[in-house]
């Protein structure tokens, strides 16, 4: 028992920035599913699943595709849009009558 | 960097101590991606165009369900969450073993780097199965482009993004076939980075798009 414990950490500490990213973004992506067929709709729902969006892109854009150290223009794009697009969902979630107001022809 | 003269073990030494391989921690000194566009200007040319396509998409998302609001709580209700999620599972693993295929190949391991390819080209393959399985399910849930605009909007994201699964799995092959001949190697594969880099832009396109689908009412 103790043995398989120790052989299970060892397999821990052996893992890597992409390992880890790898697990954290299954993870996160099963946690959204179980959102899917669980919760109600609320305002609070909306924020965490916005939060998990820019957090997986994130994680994909520094660990997947190496944007941590590249160049900054690429990095502040492609960061920028997984800022601006989890906030768009969350604004067009809250001001949705305001909304479709300015927007109705 | 004179490399003729080293054998595989000492070449792994050196490259483990300058580059700070993607596999073992963060890239420091990797002179493809450290300040530098990884890949090159033209496929990130072809990654902007594509965001930019689907942004168009989600702001079209944002103001017909601020319009339809009831269809849009509805219609995630009705579509199938499995097949949405195993194929989140299915990008989110390809984008991590084209990550480790890369990771290979700056250590020497061309034949490491394939296999790592096919896995990221099977996962291609199991998200295109699943999602014309989920469509034919859809069909028999009575699911069509016409249903309503919630559904026109689901099928032209999913299909539009489904295109780009497909010839982006194509473009794995081609890498593969570009190490198999001896194009991509540990010194020269700046081409297998821009492949790598538009397979994790329609990684995360998708990283949107579920959620906006098949989890947010």
């Amino acid at each position: 028992m103790l043995n398989s414990r120790f052989k299970f950490t060892l397999k821990l500490a052996k893992l890597n920035g992409l390992d880890i990213s790898w697990i954290m973004l299954m993870l996160i992506t099963l946690a959204n599913a179980l959102v899917a067929e669980t919760a109600d709709k609320s305002l609070f729902v909306t924020a965490v699943i916005c939060f998990s969006i820019a957090f997986k892109g994130r994680r994909i854009m520094d660990y997947f595709m190496e944007l941590n150290h590249a160049n900054k223009t690429i990095q502040l794009f492609m960061r920028g849009y997984f800022y601006v697009f989890p906030l768009l969902i969350f604004l067009a979630d809250l001001f949705s009558k305001q909304l479709a107001a300015i927007t109705t022809l | 960097m004179p490399v003729g003269n080293l054998n595989r073990s000492e070449m792994s030494t050196i490259t483990e101590n300058i580059f700070h391989l993607n596999g073992s921690g963060l890239v420091r000194n990797e002179p493809e991606t450290v300040n530098k566009i990884p890949g090159n200007r033209a496929v990130w040319v072809g990654i902007f165009a594509e965001l930019t396509e689907f942004a168009l998409f989600f702001i079209v998302y944002f103001i017909a369900k601020a319009h339809y609001p009831e269809q849009f709580n509805q219609g995630p209700l009705k579509l199938n969450t499995l097949a949405g999620t195993l194929n989140t599972f299915a990008l989110i693993s390809s984008s991590y073993f084209v990550a480790k295929s890369l990771a290979a190949i700056r250590v020497n391991e061309p034949e490491q780097s394939i296999k790592w390819l096919w896995r990221a080209v099977m996962c291609g393959v199991i998200y295109l199965i699943i999602k014309v399985w989920e469509y034919h399910w859809n069909v028999d849930q009575g699911i069509q482009t016409n249903t309503n605009k919630f559904y026109t909007l689901y099928y032209y994201m999913t299909f539009n993004h489904l295109l780009h699964v497909g010839w982006a799995s194509g473009s794995l092959i081609w890498a593969i076939l570009g190490l198999k001949s001896g194009r991509y190697t540990q010194n020269n594969h700046l081409g297998l980075t821009a492949i790598a880099c538009y397979w994790h832009m329609v990684d995360l396109a998708w990283v949107i798009i579920f959620p906006l689908l098949y989890v947010l009412r």
